[in-house]
């Protein structure tokens, strides 16, 4: 099934998310879709799905014009969306999963959860998913979870698959796995739409690329000729440069020393087993590790904000184990969460607020009970500008923030001030080229200022890139430890390290 | 233009509302305030209003009345119905009594009028009706202790103060002159005439306690209960309804229940008359022929401020010689032969 | 790199507050009016349907204008009934900024009052400017170590403070029952529920019995004034306000900033008990001289209506307060002159506050009100 998009446009009051964009989707091949945030990207995904209607073009399905009213007029004419955030029911097994909503039922509503098994080990064997139907949801990895998503659109006879960002969430070797799926997908004959802003996946899978900047494409292209660094200019608008700039590594005394840290989750399943590493003064050291190894609660633990059960913690030469997540935060040392909606910023408030989330109480912005609020005004408006967090005004609520402009919003807050040690939890996650290349830039400049850094992150890239030396968590312990400083690190190796693969 | 002539004509609607109830104002007019039972409590703020209706059929007077939802209205709502609106103003309940004395105190020109209550000394401008309503009540104590198969009865009160606890006091004694005069044990379930202390809702509206505290009552054996209570009463009339009159029968307070409480007038063996839409409308009357005195007026049995109404229902049920003896009691009580202290 | 004049515009630029846009004003201005007028239309149709004839209608909305603004005597009623609610309003406000829905101000009421009318009755001989104070503060104490009870247990043992404050409610009012049958508690003479009545050194002085004697309206509106201005200043200048405002809006991320929890849980409960506390001792020392069963009249209930609508902020509460004491004291002369229940004021109270948590409803019955949805999006 092909599927043309002509001359489409859309607005929102002054906005416009789509400016007359041209795409044409054709069986067998794979369309990588690439732009920044705020590209236009979801909005186009949302017209062919029939969430929006355009407000002008069309759309011609194997030539012939259509007219999608509802949401459901999109998976009704083959159409299927798998979003980057899952919609399964946990407590559901995966047959049942996927015929929600469209139930096969027999005389008397009876609900044939036979036939439904049935077809869903039928599609499973024809594409090679390897997915149990009657497993519960909430049993499996994230990377399973996403083929049951395909499943759902391919039960539902969908001949286009828009894939939203979906290697967000996986592994590198989950994502060559992944990769594998898309691939038998394309040779059935079906049309995939793999949208990302990650260049070497583009390059790597798509046949076929089209950038959206602002709304229009912006360039179209063959991914074998085309370089990481002609895509990024596309998306961006500018030359890029990848190359993190640090200086020579020149690690001085140990700030932080972890020795033996035992951690539990709250079901008194242990998240962090006997984990015992340093970080020194002038040095970025990379936490590795696939998502639920034990490395938020390593973080967490580290910051003050997660018990420790067993082992201590020693920043500065003072013992820690035990002081609240202030006195460290006092003491110099930064936290970039890893969810900043969860817990890095407050939407509600305005980002001169949250600019202060952590140091209100601090002599800078407070007097006695008071807290000083035109000297925080003018800060904010400072952090801002250092951290071009672009904004029409500092009063703007922190929620109405694009991502990337939150992420930059929650970095100045913590870089902005004296540090001894930065400690980066997921620091670029879901942000585009021109925000991660900032972030990356002044995580280099507070290392090369004498601080101690510390990164995790699920992008293997991102800790190759940035780390002066990896270390690899693996089920609550750190398993493997690479120095990066000599040469560059055995990419693989670090892989399969993170899969457990170390002994 | 158009808007304009609209606009002109609202305003002509609205003044023709205005002058509509000034001018209505102009006839005489007795205002209640009802105390936190409010106007339908089938109990005495009804009866209470029964005297205006009354007047107001009558003498073709104008009533009004203002409903109270908490005490922190009693205050409030009289000042609203203060400024000359009003000839006469009734308050209703003991509990309304600090409330009347200072609206009566700083307006000596209105007079007033208060249900269950008596000043000492008394304000020249306001006149108390009391009722000795324990000599009604100690008939009915008498006739429910002649009519129990359990020999237990059973009362309880709304909140224990005096206009609630003569009731109780007359119930009582009224079973323990049957008690002396028969020589049976029938016992008084909920309260104790010497340490006036009792069963009490602490509450004027709650249907559902009175509901409760019978339901209590009956598991403890008795089959004949009298709530002082107001509405609360009307629970306990439902439970009765539900379980039987052989098994649990109420006796009326204020008002014949059988005539106020129609859905279950089935349940009510007699009711205890406290008559104050007698005494309410001799008020009213008393203001419009300006014969008005503060003071005073004590409902008796002599002069049929208080009594029992009719068994309707049960008439055949009470046996004659108790009726009889009933009658020859009232005579006794009003002729002091017989002391109904206890 | 950014030239320094560069930067200064910059700044200028960024520290520029946007205008008040036109949604804002809609949501906070024009929504109310017309929910309020709604909800009249709709309390008419309730009249109708109750059979009530058109011009008795027509009269008891006159009333019940004239019964709240109309007059002096209808300005200091509105005024008097809607003291308590701003106060009960701003201490439930303040919890639902800190994320804690407080049902329990009815309790807190209660034993403010209690404690105020204790002070208020014990002292006599004491001066006024002692002895008054001293009874506000012990009312305000009172309700705010009762409400802390439940912010206790609910940073302690993690129970919900919704369970709780009801719970405490159910024992306020039975300690309030027991209290007024305490001997030294009650008024000489009277075995009755009615506490001794307060010296005059600890009363609320009314303001304009000069002009009318009836007139009610007692100093409590300074308390209410200054509680106002009071809470606006805790919520927004001070660091424990940023931090009840964090807790209140993101639990996850007041912790990561190092705020502790239960103290900020406590604290809240504590303030807002002690503004319950406070309308308590106000109802006693003002307007009933006394403590009597009930004397709470619902007030911590209508109260969570109040700092509803008025959005949990000061000033809202304020003018939510005012439009409550309004129908209230409005609702009084509808019943004097039109005959109308005072049942029907609770349910056009009622339709005020769906009409009002529901702005899509009302943008969709006056859509020439507002500006398309299509062109608010900014």
């Amino acid at each position: 099934m092909d599927v043309e998009l002509r001359g489409i446009t859309k607005r929102f009051g002054p906005v416009t998310a789509n400016d007359d964009v041209n795409l044409t989707i054709r069986a067998g091949e794979v369309l990588g879709l690439l732009g920044e945030n705020g590209a236009g990207k979801s909005t186009m995904m949302n017209i062919l799905s029939g969430l929006y209607s355009p407000d002008e073009g069309q759309i011609l399905i194997d030539g012939k014009p259509v007219d999608f009213e509802g949401p459901g007029d999109g998976i009704a004419a083959g159409i299927g969306m798998v979003h980057q955030h899952f919609m399964l029911v946990p407590v559901f097994t995966v047959a049942e999963n996927v015929i929600l909503g469209v139930e096969p039922t027999g005389r008397f509503d009876y609900l044939d959860l036979a036939t439904a098994r049935k077809q869903v080990r039928d599609i499973n064997e024809k594409y090679g998913l390897q997915v149990d139907p009657d497993a519960l949801i909430e049993d499996l990895p994230v990377g399973i979870q996403q083929r049951v998503e395909i499943l759902k659109v391919l039960f539902r006879s969908a001949e286009v698959l828009i894939l939203d960002e979906p290697t967000a969430v996986l592994t590198p070797q989950e994502v060559e796995e992944f990769f594998g799926i898309v691939k038998s997908l394309r040779d059935a004959g079906k049309a995939i739409v793999f949208i990302t802003h990650k260049l070497h996946e583009i390059i790597e899978i798509a046949d076929r690329i089209n950038v959206l900047r602002g709304g229009r494409i912006t360039g179209e292209g063959d991914p074998k000729t085309l370089t990481e660094n002609q895509l990024a200019e596309m998306m961006v608008g500018r030359p890029v440069s990848f190359d993190v700039k640090k200086g020579p590594f020149d690690p001085k005394e140990t700030l932080l020393e972890v020795k033996n840290l035992v951690v539990l989750r709250e079901n008194d399943e242990i998240a962090v087993n006997h984990a015992s590493f340093h970080v020194r003064s002038g040095e970025v050291v990379g936490i590795a590790g696939v998502q639920g190894n034990g490395q938020s609660a390593l973080i967490e633990a580290v910051t003050g904000l997660h018990h420790v059960t067993a082992g201590s913690i020693s920043f500065l030469g003072k013992d820690i184990t035990n002081a609240s997540a202030r006195e460290r935060h006092r003491m110099g040392m930064a936290h970039i969460p890893e969810d900043r909606h969860k817990s890095g910023m407050i939407s509600n408030f305005t980002i001169y607020e949250n600019m202060v989330l952590n140091t209100y109480y601090d002599d800078r912005f407070s007097n006695g009970p008071n807290i000083k609020w035109p000297e925080v005004l003018k800060t904010a408006a400072q952090y801002a500008i250092d951290f071009d967090v672009r904004t029409p005004s500092v009063y703007l609520k922190a929620g109405n923030l694009s991502g990337g402009n939150q992420q930059k919003m929650v970095v100045a807050r913590e870089l902005e001030r004296e540090t001894k040690l930065v400690i980066a939890a997921q620091p670029t996650r879901g942000l585009d080229v021109g925000s991660i290349e900032y972030i990356h830039s002044r995580l280099m400049d507070a290392r090369d200022e004498g601080d101690g850094v510390i990164i995790v992150s699920s992008e293997l890239d991102e800790i190759m890139s940035l780390s002066d030396r990896i270390l690899v968590m693996f089920e609550g312990r750190i398993v493997a430890e690479f120095d990066a400083t000599a040469g560059p690190v055995d990419k693989n190796a670090v892989g399969l390290a993170m899969a457990g693969a170390h002994e | 233009m158009l808007n304009k002539g609209r606009l002109m004509g609202g305003v002509a609607v609205a003044t023709a509302l205005l002058f509509g109830s000034i001018s209505s104002a102009a006839a005489f007019t007795a205002c209640q305030v009802t105390d936190t039972g409010g106007i339908d409590d089938a109990g005495f703020n009804q009866t209470a209003w029964k005297g205006v209706q009354d007047a107001m059929e009558a003498k073709g007077i104008e009533g009004r009345f203002l409903e109270s939802q908490a005490e922190t209205d009693y205050e409030a709502n009289l000042n609203s119905l203060l400024g000359g609106a009003c000839d006469v103003i009734i308050t209703v309940g003991f509990l309304m009594g600090d409330a009347t004395k200072a609206a009566a105190e700083a307006n000596p020109d209105q007079k007033f009028s208060i249900v269950d209550f008596a000043y000492d000394p008394t304000i020249p401008n306001v006149v108390g009706q009391v009722f000795a309503t324990e000599q009604a009540a100690f008939l009915a104590g008498y006739l429910a202790a002649g009519m129990s198969e359990t020999g237990v009865i059973g009362t309880f009160g709304g909140i224990n103060i005096p206009p609630v606890t003569v009731f109780m006091d007359g119930f009582v004694h009224g079973a323990e002159y049957y008690n002396e005069k028969k020589g049976t044990d029938v016992t008084v379930l909920g309260w104790d005439p010497e340490d006036k202390d009792g069963l009490f809702t602490n509450n004027f509206e709650s249907l559902d306690d009175g509901r409760t505290f019978a339901q209590n009552l009956y598991d403890e054996g008795a089959d004949i209960v009298m709530p002082v209570a107001g509405p609360v009463g009307l629970g306990s009339a439902a439970l009765a309804d539900e379980l039987g009159t052989d098994k649990l029968k109420i006796v009326g307070v204020d008002a014949d229940q059988y005539m106020t409480d129609t859905e279950k007038q089935n349940v009510y063996l007699t009711s205890v008359l406290k008559r104050m839409d007698a005494t309410v409308q001799a008020v009213i009357d008393s203001v419009m022929d300006d014969t008005f005195e503060g003071g005073v007026t004590v409902g008796t049995l002599e002069n049929d401020g208080v009594g029992l109404a009719p068994f309707h229902d049960f008439e055949d049920a009470v046996p004659a010689e108790l009726k009889s003896e009933i009658e020859e009691i009232k005579a006794g009580i009003i002729d002091g032969s017989i002391s109904i202290g206890g | 790199m950014t030239d320094t004049s560069n930067r200064d515009t910059l700044t200028a630029k960024l520290l520029q507050r946007a205008a008040p846009g036109r949604a804002e004003f809609e949501d906070l201005v024009i929504v109310p009016i017309f929910a309020v007028i709604v909800a009249l239309i709709v309390g008419a149709l309730v009249m109708l349907a109750t059979a009530v004839d058109i011009q008795t209608i027509g009269r008891s909305y006159l009333a019940l204008l004239q019964g709240s603004v109309g007059s002096i005597n209808s300005l200091s009623e509105t005024l008097t009934s809607a003291i308590p609610l701003v106060l009960a309003g701003l201490g439930l406000a303040l919890g639902f900024r800190a994320g804690l829905f407080n049902i329990g101000a009815e309790g807190q009421i209660i034993v403010g009052g209690i404690a105020a009318v204790i002070v208020g009755f014990s002292f006599p001989g004491m001066p006024w400017i002692i002895h008054l104070p001293l009874a506000l503060l012990a009312g305000a104490v009172a309700g705010g170590l009762y409400a802390s009870i439940a912010g206790w247990l609910r940073a302690a043992t993690g129970a919900h403070e919704v369970i709780s404050t009801i719970m405490l409610n159910l024992i306020s009012y039975r300690l309030l029952d027991y209290m007024l049958g305490l001997t030294w508690m009650q008024r000489e003479g009277r075995s009755d529920p009615v506490s001794k009545s307060v010296v005059p050194s600890a009363e609320l002085p009314r303001l304009l019995t000069d002009i009318d004697p009836n007139l009610r309206l007692h100093a409590g509106i300074f308390v209410m004034i200054g509680a106002v201005i009071l809470v606006y200043w805790l919520l927004f200048k001070t660091k424990t306000g940023f931090e009840f405002r964090a807790s209140g809006e993101n639990p996850d991320a007041a912790r990561y900033a190092g705020m502790r929890a239960s103290l900020i849980i406590v604290l809240a409960m504590a303030t807002a008990g002690a503004l319950a506390g406070l309308a308590g001792a106000n109802q006693v020392l003002g307007v009933l001289e006394r403590a009597t069963p009930g004397f709470s009249a619902g007030i911590g209930f209508d109260a969570i209506s109040v700092a509803l609508l008025g959005r949990s902020h000061p000033i809202g509460v304020l003018f939510a307060g005012l439009l409550f004491g309004a129908l209230e004291a409005g609702g009084r002369q509808m019943q004097v002159d039109a005959g109308v229940s005072i049942d029907l004021i609770g349910i056009i109270q009622a339709l005020i506050i769906v009409f009002i948590a529901a702005p899509l409803l009302v943008r969709a019955i006056f859509p020439w009100g507002f500006r398309k949805p299509a062109e608010r999006k900014e």
